[in-house]
């Protein structure tokens, strides 16, 4: 492992200790009240100028470079939607040989792939998983928008069960609409891979959170992943403004659980004092419309399951 | 000649290339025939004679994935396949070329699943033709250590900035070993500059590879493309000459010319069977019977009006498939679309007939007796003025056994 | 064979590799989509940054005086600020209450 690894400064004490450098600056096509980008830019600003993106196909990629531009101040390329993992393995490769044979002279840079629930649980999980069984020195970031967003939203393995989408319309024959429940991928990754040091949950409604968990994760010598809940307007239907209510709401309802694994030790982050009933976040979007009380109770159980599974170590009350 | 004296086969002799390119990240996946180059990588890397990160990809199509994000940073890389791993790799082809990232990829060629069959054939980085890659193939271990070093040359010419596919022949070159001559490093390191990126993945000069486009702008991108590869046509007579002045050996640029007995009927070839129909030609000089041969020595780019003006000497040409495209005009293979487009433009008189042999499929080689068998049905072609029929499979056609001319 | 030379103005760079941006890509103004604008009440305002940190275009800022600016070229209107301002210092006003025009596009898209 190169030495010339840069440590930033950690952790973030605050909003108003944030860094106020965009590297993720204004002038970008994506949805208004975009989720994704909001986490792009938390996690661009927590990262800092020596960093590389690579950007897979999908909404971060397609509304962020519409067209023949970048809204990215650091360097950035882009990858198919299969190979976000793959190609920031190589310019992670390329470095270490590069220094360590008198090539370039700079600092060993952040490497981080900005990839959509698609690109990193389903089409792209092959790359992203060699990346952590090599144990490569970068940051795969799973921005979860729970769709393959950019061609529609269709259905993606991180879609909700009972979430419609344009692959997953509710009708006659599948009612609840989605009847598959989603993969854990934070899980698959961590328990999957021995080498990755560290992994965590963190959502959008927390930015303070996600900027401290990407930062640890930079500094960290080896793979890290994090799986960043991005709520999205368009894909959820709900009012655009509403965005980082839906991302709490989330929280408060169990639908997202916000932790960190640090090399085996496991801290739980927000955890709500009470849980709010899962009928308080699932009836605030369009995409859950045609539930049935039955639907709702299945993922209530879910959901229940999940918190109980959690088994807290040590957690921050919300 | 400077250089040590080795017995390589091919794939070894790739390997003896890629160190003395020093070549800074390699990505790894075993597939039947090329699998030896990269355990020969990881012995090198191992034991500390190459200097390089060997990654151990998840598969074919990752492996490409990591050349292309080490070469878009600035590393000089090497990747390898054979058959379906070729095609599973598919998708990156086309970004890596249209990136405009050098890297090169070494081709053990076998024949497509299904089912498996590990015998050679061209098929499967044939099928990646269109994509934009410099490709070629090496009909010896001395010409495939050669080539390594040509196409880091050609690929990485800032004029040109190409990846490039570099093909030998599964079995019959890359497994059996021949006479090699690996040139010293002082020669490789006047021949070949260091790979230098104008505007790679570096933080400190950002920039942004590859946002997305208007459908307007597609054409301008593509005919850069096409422009680039013509450029690639125009340096690469200019740099066998330097290659011939540092190493002393020389290569035709396009195509090899083989024509020792003034023969009015050519076999238009690619590839290590070319070694074989050399034999033949002069077993059959000694028969009374005149053949010549036109090597293939750049698939892409083809050189039109090279090739054009060498054929346009013969008055029956015969192609030489070792490949498949089912349904394709014509119905032989890929090589004759692309040598009857090449003769089409030539004068009536001077432009020759066209017939196809299928042959050497599926790794079979190609034997005596068969380039006997090409040899009098051109001739015959020749004599009657017209086609019996254009395409012949060797093993299957009936008259085979009546060899007399 | 020779191919045709591609016009200064429909040239693109080798590779489509493109400049990064330092502080806004101006090729991509979005001020235009608004039907609200947010107004911040400086007067109400506590500078507690909650606004700039949660919009996802960044089309918020500290200026000099350490107030809170909105960028009026690139904000879409989303409404994040206005819904999640701790105090209720930003209002959502229609775009068309405005007489200025603040972008003008002439892109075809």
């Amino acid at each position: 492992m190169s030495d010339n690894t840069v440590i930033l400064e950690e952790p973030i004490a605050s909003v108003l200790k944030a860094p106020l450098e965009e590297q993720y600056v204004p002038g970008h096509r994506t949805c208004g009240g975009c989720g994704p980008a909001l986490a792009y830019r938390l996690i661009a600003k927590a990262a800092g100028p020596n960093t590389i993106f690579l950007g897979p196909t999908g909404c971060m990629y397609v509304a962020n470079t519409s067209y023949v531009c970048v809204p990215f101040a650091v360097p950035w390329m882009h990858t198919q939607i299969t190979d976000g993992g793959g190609v920031a393995s190589g310019v992670e490769a390329a470095y270490q040989a590069m220094i360590r044979k008198g090539k370039y002279k700079g600092d060993f840079p952040n490497i981080i792939v900005m990839g959509g629930d698609g690109g990193t649980s389903d089409i792209g999980l092959q790359a992203v998983s060699g990346a952590m069984y090599r144990n490569h020195d970068l940051l795969v970031i799973s921005y979860d928008n729970e769709s393959y967003a950019n061609t529609g939203i269709q259905v993606s393995p991180m879609t909700p069960y009972g979430a419609a989408t344009s692959f997953t319309p509710p009708g006659i024959t599948i009612p609840e609409a989605k009847k598959f429940w989603p993969k854990d991928l934070t899980a698959l990754i961590y328990y999957g891979h021995p080498m990755v040091k560290y992994v965590a949950n963190a959502t959008i409604g927390y930015p303070v959170d996600l900027m401290n968990k990407v930062r640890k994760a930079l500094n960290k010598k080896g793979a890290s992943f994090i799986h960043v809940h991005s709520a999205c307007p368009k894909g959820w239907r709900f009012d655009a403004s509403r965005t980082i209510e839906m991302a709490k709401l989330a929280i408060q309802t169990g639908m997202w659980i916000n932790y960190e694994i640090d090399e085996g030790k496991k801290k739980l982050d927000h955890v709500p004092t009470k849980m709010k009933p899962v009928e308080e976040y699932l009836k605030t979007q369009g995409r859950f419309n045609h539930l049935r009380a039955e639907d709702v109770q299945k993922i209530q159980r879910f959901v229940d399951s999940k918190v109980a599974e959690a088994r807290p170590v040590a957690a921050r009350a919300v | 000649m400077k250089g040590e004296k080795k017995f390589l086969a091919g794939l070894a002799a790739v390997a003896e290339a890629a160190k003395l390119a020093d070549v800074d990240v390699i990505s790894s996946f075993p597939i039947r025939p090329y699998t030896g180059l990269m355990v020969d990588l990881s012995l090198k890397v191992a034991n500390g004679e190459l200097d390089a990160e060997f990654v151990h990809a998840e598969g074919e199509h990752g492996q490409l994935a990591i050349v292309h994000g080490a070469s878009a940073s600035g590393a000089r890389t090497m990747t390898g396949s054979s058959g379906v791993g070729v095609t599973y790799a598919f998708e990156t082809y086309s970004p890596i070329s249209g990136g405009r990232c050098p890297v090169q990829m070494v081709i053990a060629d076998r024949t497509l699943d299904p089912p498996g069959d590990f015998g050679s054939e061209h098929s499967d980085v044939l099928c990646a033709r269109d994509q934009g890659w410099i490709m070629g193939w090496a009909e010896t271990p001395q010409e495939a250590l050669d080539n390594t070093l040509i196409y880091y040359r050609l690929g990485e010419d800032k004029r040109v900035a190409l990846p490039q596919f570099n093909c030998q022949d599964g079995y019959f070159v890359s497994h059996i070993p021949g006479d090699v001559v690996v040139p010293e490093q002082s020669q490789v390191n006047e021949f070949l500059p260091p790979y230098k990126l104008d505007k790679p993945l570096d933080p400190l000069r950002p920039y942004g590879h590859g946002p997305q486009i208007y459908s307007d702008q597609g054409p301008v991108l593509e005919l850069q493309r096409a422009i680039v590869m013509d450029k690639a046509k125009e340096i690469i007579p200019g740099i066998m000459d330097d290659f011939k002045r540092i190493f002393g050996r020389k290569y035709d640029p396009f195509i090899e010319d083989y024509n020792p007995n003034n023969a009015e009927v050519c076999l238009f070839i690619n590839g290590a069977h070319a070694h074989t129909a050399r034999y033949a030609i002069a077993n059959l000089k000694s028969q009374g019977v005149n053949l010549a041969l036109c090597k293939l020595r750049f698939v892409r780019p083809w050189a039109t009006d090279e090739i054009a003006e060498a054929l346009s000497r013969y008055k029956v040409v015969g192609v030489i498939e070792t490949n498949n495209s089912f349904g394709v005009a014509r119905e032989a293979g890929v090589f004759t679309p692309e040598v009857a487009a090449t003769l089409y433009d030539l004068p009536e008189n001077k432009r020759p007939m066209l017939i196809s042999f299928m042959a050497g499929l599926g790794g079979e080689a190609i034997r005596l007796k068969d380039f006997y068998f090409m040899a009098k049905k051109l001739i015959n072609t020749a004599q009657r003025k017209k086609l019996e029929k254009p395409v012949y499979w060797i093993g299957f056609e009936e008259d085979e056994e009546d060899l007399t001319f | 064979m020779s191919k045709p030379k591609i016009p200064k103005e429909k040239q693109l760079p080798e590779g489509l590799i493109v400049d990064c941006p330092k502080t806004e890509q101006e090729q991509m103004t979005t001020g235009g989509w608004r039907i609200l604008r947010s107004v911040i009440d400086q007067d109400e305002c506590t500078h507690c940054r909650v606004c700039w940190i949660n919009c996802p275009d960044a089309a918020i800022s500290v200026d000099e005086s350490g107030d809170m600016k909105i960028n009026l070229k690139y904000c879409k209107g989303c409404g994040i600020c206005a819904a999640t301002c701790t105090v209720g210092a930003i209002s959502r006003v229609p775009e068309l209450d405005f007489d200025e025009v603040v972008v003008y596009r002439d892109l075809p898209y």
